[in-house]
């Protein structure tokens, strides 16, 4: 590392270069927001970043995004960012995740960043960060931007385990327009269509400058209390910074006990299925909506006769609600994010779970099993 | 249940109203009426968040529970959503 590169930084009293050499971030989404992130911990001199994003470059992202050129274009984000920020500084390590990060990232991998900056466009992936971080204790800070409005939400779940996440707050039209993506539960509309939001640099960068600031604060190893958002007006440049309350009905954290063990097991089941003695429910929860079954209610009138898919909910769409041999839409499915043991011996055996993990609660204590594969 | 005095508002500012409402009125309940009333947009998002505390209000808990009290500034937040 030449020292001189980062000369101006260590006039500065409270910066720690070596702080943050020694640093590994994620920056999941590489849009605009996460340009900025990645830009901005590049230029601190952060040790280590890897980028997380599965989509490619669209004209359109020109003008909000400061690492992608006109020649970018069809190239995928994480990659063509990964790139630039060699070209900023040779001396980070940086490595791009194209894919889906709920398949990429590991709970050891989310475990092993000082922080986790979510630059994604939806909810579905914020909640989805939301848990890997509240389950590996791993500080989370979230990001959101419209065409006025900047706001960075910072979880510092790695200093105390009684804060707020990111679903405390979350309201409930949220929850609702996430199902509005959705029929019978969890499968896929076919046809429905994402509203896109406008923005610009101005709120892109704005809320990239916050997000590392507050990503440098968390390697200082302060504890902190509290879960806290920011709101900037753009417009205007008043902000407003709110203690984020936690809430004892959150489907986020609520079930999750202060204490939580990770552990590793076979996705194979196989054999009895048996949960440590103290264990309140018969039952496993997974980390996902699994499709147990499916049944046309004309062709298969009797319960017994559906067939058995054990999958994930989300590899489906709404056409399997139409019967390959009436024609019908008459099939009923069966999605549930909760498995009795009986079942797991009598049902599934021989299956494999088709989801990233299991957990159950025992003796006050929150188990997760990774599935490997 | 008892009335509380407050001072509702955008975050834009543009709008504001002083308003007496229930203690068992939830921040969900606010932020509905407010879009109703103020016919924000719908698609998006809202999030209640007490100025005078500095405390965001958890969706389904009531103002008597989050601690509200008569002079409280409420300030109903976008939840945003794009990156």
């Amino acid at each position: 590392m030449n020292s001189d590169r980062y000369q101006r930084h260590s006039l500065i009293d409270w910066f720690s270069q070596e702080a943050v050499k020694a640093s590994k971030f994620a920056i999941v989404g590489c849009g605009a927001v996460g340009n900025e992130v990645a830009k901005n911990l590049a230029l601190l001199g952060a040790g280590h970043i890897d980028l997380y994003d599965f989509d490619s470059i669209e004209i359109h992202n020109l003008t909000r995004s400061v690492l992608f050129r006109e020649k970018d274009v069809g190239g995928l984000k994480a990659e063509v960012a990964a790139e630039r920020i060699k070209e900023l500084d040779p001396n980070i390590n940086v490595s791009a995740f194209v894919g889906d990060v709920w398949e990429e990232m590991s709970l050891d991998k989310a475990a092993s960043y000082n922080c986790i900056v979510c630059c994604v466009d939806n909810f579905e992936a914020r909640i989805k960060l939301n848990q890997l971080c509240l389950i590996t204790k791993t500080n989370l800070i979230n990001t959101g931007i419209d065409s006025r409005f900047c706001q960075v939400e910072v979880f510092p779940f790695k200093s105390t385990d009684c804060i707020a996440c990111y679903e405390c707050n979350l309201p409930n039209s949220a929850y609702e327009r996430m199902q509005q993506r959705y029929s019978c539960g969890w499968l896929k509309k076919i046809s429905f269509i994402e509203k896109k939001i406008p923005t610009t640099i101005v709120t892109s960068s704005l809320t990239g400058a916050l997000a590392a600031s507050n990503a440098l604060e968390m390697l200082k190893e302060v504890e902190v209390a509290v879960s806290k958002r920011i709101l900037v007006d753009s417009f205007s440049g008043k902000s407003t910074v709110s203690t984020i309350e936690e809430s004892c009905t959150c489907p986020g954290c609520s079930s999750l006990s202060e204490s939580i063990s990770v552990l590793k097991g076979t996705a194979l089941i196989q054999g009895v299925f048996n949960l440590p003695s103290g264990c309140p429910d018969d039952c496993v929860v997974t980390s996902e909506p699994i499709l147990i079954s499916t049944r046309c209610t004309s062709c298969n009138p009797t319960l017994e006769s559906a067939t058995v898919i054990f999958d994930k909910a989300s590899k489906y769409d709404s056409s399997i609600n139409t019967c390959n041999q009436c024609g019908q839409e008459s099939v009923e499915v069966v999605i549930k994010d909760s498995i009795s043991l009986s079942d797991l011996e009598q049902v599934f055996q021989g299956r494999e779970f088709p989801c990233k993990y299991i957990t159950f609660n025992a003796n006050n204590q929150t188990f997760v099993v990774e599935m490997e594969r | 249940m008892s009335d509380i005095h407050v001072i509702i508002r955008t975050a834009d500012q543009t709008r504001k109203a002083e308003v007496t409402l229930d203690s068992s009125n939830t921040g969900a309940d606010i932020i509905q009426a407010s879009v109703d009333n103020w016919t924000l947009p719908t698609d998006t998002d809202y999030s209640l968040v007490n100025t005078t505390s500095g405390k965001t209000l958890t969706p389904n808990s009531s103002l008597g529970d989050s601690g509200i009290k008569s002079g409280d500034v409420l300030e109903v937040q976008p939840v945003l959503v794009a990156g």
